[in-house]
């Protein structure tokens, strides 16, 4: 038996979760929300996770029912995602490690978030589009490698969406994301909105721009309303992701789509995504918002599998760093 | 000597081409035309280096007129335009149609498989020598053809005149 | 293939019915069929049913008119593609030359690798595949999915083996040297997964492409960035 404790907060979403042989035992969480109209920057961010983070420690060993010493290994988040944030929480993994005497694994956040939705829908061997606020991917398995097959070529989808609820100052409790759903299931009317995909990539910084600058003309001038943008903003970047990962299905010739990252819990692209998946008899995996959304046990979950393959991290190798391809670790756990 | 091809896409249509060089009245067929005597496009052989290029004409020209999205206002005028690399209509007829005092038409009629058709009406009406259909490049005006098409040099490499002419023709919708 | 048969029914324009299906891809099918007494190839881009409605058409009707003007500006700066003989915008449907006794680039790499000869038997088609991209690119062309399925060659009696690209459903027009190192990088992914132990020949490739275009350097140095980063900056955020 092995249990991993597994810290993230590498954005506003602080979580600890711990995980045993595939188990979730526990897996609290806390996000860090700003008002409407301001997104969160990466001093307050760390400051929020920092009051909140040993509160949640403590409840993750709670709900877990299991004590320090029960602990086999300590993951956290080595990266990609913002600075501040990063650094609280792995100085606290780390602090945590050497107190309890325990090895520490320094995890990838985007295989996290692979490594939970593999275990979470048991899809095999699965072509991933991983959206979330800070990432844009569409990820294959292939030789210790999840190659990446199509991204963004400038922001990611949920970055672009959050902009635009700023812009109309959406509320973002408990998601700017969520808020955007909702909405766009009443609007009616489809407005044309920029579209790029470049070959196996999308680009989300022209139909941000110019959303940007049109919605307040648009709402004003009454040729729509607010619901009636969350909608065909919706449609048309949910259409660019799943474009791009059909092809990348195309290309591997895979049969099973994942879905993971926060936007992964948008009901909407799931639906778009399984009438794709239906036209070419592909079989869709998703996640709810429990493991969707930045959470601990993923991390945990990735450290389980890298701790039992004898990866750990040396403490004079556990920094932080803001970019991490997810590409480059190498995936020993598989073959 | 005439050539008679059916349209795959449109199988109750069937294409005839009729060729005639030393043409003395060609004013009398382009008034015929103009007043409706005639059903059939008259086209200035001296623009149409193959068969296979009227047939595309007439192609897009059925296609469209089931679709209701003609440019002009009737079928065989559609098959003019049709063969023009632009979009200007009366730059279309003046180039493609037939003038008073030209010496050589093509004469392109589209009619249903099931009709019998007069072709010895047409055959009455045009006083020269018919020649088979099949000898179009015998009356182009290669020289003419790529300057109207403009046609380059470098184009030359990957493929014929006729080619070329034959892509403008079906990309000048999206161009 | 088999599902594609289903669903195809559907929305499949009345000409096609009863026309051989050669290919189904993610965008489009692409067909054998009888055209005004030829053989020719009908590539069919059909509705994507997740797609709002006026988007799919909007994109759909798009993607067709990109790739025949892609077609038609490669052919006036020479770089062979196939002739196109007719558009119908109202099925997306553009019907093309098919070009007889073709084999495309993957399949002639494959064979030569399988029957054993040298890599440096094929550096003469490197070199071509290397100049008809600069000729491409210098016209500001971007393919938008180069692979060596996408190359077509045609054995002639000359002994010369003649280079078509086809497929531009993705293409667009850029001058940017980012776009065209992209385009390379695209290229060289799927050349190096494809065709195994093939380096030295992308790297003829490149060689003559940047023999042949006075603005490869700059095409070249993004191409070394790109793959240096895998691509593009991690975002943050």
């Amino acid at each position: 038996m092995t249990v991993v404790i597994g810290f993230e907060g590498s954005a506003n979403k602080i979580g600890i979760g711990i995980v045993r042989d595939g188990e979730v035992l526990s897996n609290p969480r806390r996000t860090y929300i700003t008002p409407p109209g301001q997104g969160f920057l990466p001093r307050e961010t760390a400051k929020h996770h920092r009051g909140v983070i040993l509160t949640v420690l403590r409840e993750a060993l709670d709900e877990a029912g299991l004590k320090p010493a029960d602990i086999d290994c300590v993951a956290y988040t080595k990266g990609p995602g913002m600075g501040a944030p990063l650094v609280t929480v792995a100085l606290v993994a780390r602090t945590v490690a050497q107190l309890w005497g325990k090895p520490l694994v320094g995890v990838n956040h985007c295989i996290g978030h692979i490594e939970m939705g593999r275990l979470i829908t048991g899809a095999n061997n699965p072509t991933v589009l991983y959206v979330s606020g800070g990432n844009t991917q569409v990820i294959a398995y292939s030789e210790r490698r999840y190659r990446i097959f199509g991204e963004t070529i400038d922001i990611a989808v949920g970055n672009c969406l959050d902009r635009f609820a700023r812009v109309i100052k959406i509320s973002n409790d408990p998601s700017p994301g969520y808020n955007i759903e909702q909405m766009a299931k009443k609007g009616k009317q489809y407005i044309e909105l920029p579209y790029t995909v470049k070959g196996m990539d999308v680009s989300f910084s022209g139909i941000l721009s110019y959303i940007e600058e049109m919605a307040h003309k648009m709402l004003s001038s009454g040729q729509c309303t607010a619901e009636d943008l969350c909608f065909s903003l919706q449609e048309t970047v949910f259409s660019m992701l799943v474009e791009i990962t059909e092809r990348a299905m195309a290309h591997c010739g895979s049969q099973e789509v994942l879905i993971v990252g926060g936007v992964g819990c948008n009901l909407r692209l799931q639906e778009m995504m399984g009438i794709m998946c239906e036209e070419r008899g592909a079989h869709l995996f998703a996640t709810d918002e429990r493991f969707c959304i930045d959470n601990g046990a993923m991390i945990a979950q990735a450290g389980w599998e890298m701790f039992r393959m004898g990866q750990v991290t040396e403490l004079s190798d556990s920094w932080i760093t803001q970019r991490y391809r997810t590409d480059e670790v190498e995936v020993t756990w598989r073959d | 000597m005439h050539l008679s091809s059916g349209l795959e896409l449109f199988p109750e249509f069937v294409v005839t081409q009729l060729l005639f060089k030393d043409v003395k009245n060609c004013a009398e067929l382009r008034k015929m035309a103009m007043e409706g005597k005639i059903a059939g496009a008259l086209i200035n052989p001296s623009m149409v280096l193959d068969p296979f290029q009227t047939l595309l004409a007439a192609n897009k020209a059925v296609h469209v007129q089931k679709i209701g999205k003609m440019k002009t206002r009737s079928l065989y005028s559609e098959i003019i335009f049709n063969l023009s690399p632009t979009n200007n209509i009366s730059e279309a007829f003046k180039r493609f149609g037939i003038s008073d005092n030209d010496n050589a038409v093509l004469i392109v009629l589209v009619h249903n498989k099931e009709e019998a058709y007069n072709k010895d009406d047409v055959l009455s009406k045009a006083d020269g020598q018919q020649i088979p259909a099949d000898q179009m490049s015998t009356l182009s005006d290669l020289a003419k053809i790529k300057k109207l098409y403009k046609v380059a040099p470098q184009e030359e490499k990957c493929g014929s005149v006729l080619d070329a002419v034959i892509c403008r023709m079906a990309a000048k919708d999206v161009v | 293939m088999a599902e594609a048969d289903g669903v195809s029914a559907r929305s499949v324009p009345p000409y096609l019915r009863e026309a051989e299906l050669i290919k189904q891809g993610a965008e489009a099918r692409v067909y054998r069929i009888r055209f005004l007494g030829k053989s020719a190839i009908v590539k069919e881009r059909f509705p994507k049913r997740y797609r709002h409605h006026v988007l799919d058409e909007k994109l759909t009707r798009r993607r067709t008119a990109q790739e025949v003007r892609s077609i038609l500006r490669c052919r006036k700066a020479g770089i062979a593609a196939p002739v196109v003989y007719f558009v119908d915008l109202s099925t997306n449907c553009i019907f093309l030359e098919e070009i007889a006794d073709s084999i495309t680039v993957r399949e002639h790499i494959a064979a030569a690798q399988a029957s054993g000869q040298s890599v440096e038997s094929l550096h003469h088609l490197a070199e071509k595949m290397g100049r008809v991209l600069a000729k491409m690119h210098d016209e500001d062309v971007i393919h938008g999915d180069l692979t060596t399925s996408n190359m077509l060659l045609k054995p002639e009696r000359s002994g010369d083996l003649p280079l078509l690209l086809i497929d531009f459903g993705l293409s667009f027009v850029s001058a940017l040297a980012e776009d065209k190192g992209v385009d390379l990088y695209v290229l060289e992914k799927a050349f190096l997964s494809t065709h195994p132990n093939t380096e030295t020949l992308f790297q003829k490739l490149l060689q003559s492409y940047t023999a042949a275009s006075k603005k490869a350097p700059a095409v070249i140095k993004k191409l070394d960035e790109v793959r240096l980063r895998g691509r593009k900056r991690s975002m943050v955020g």
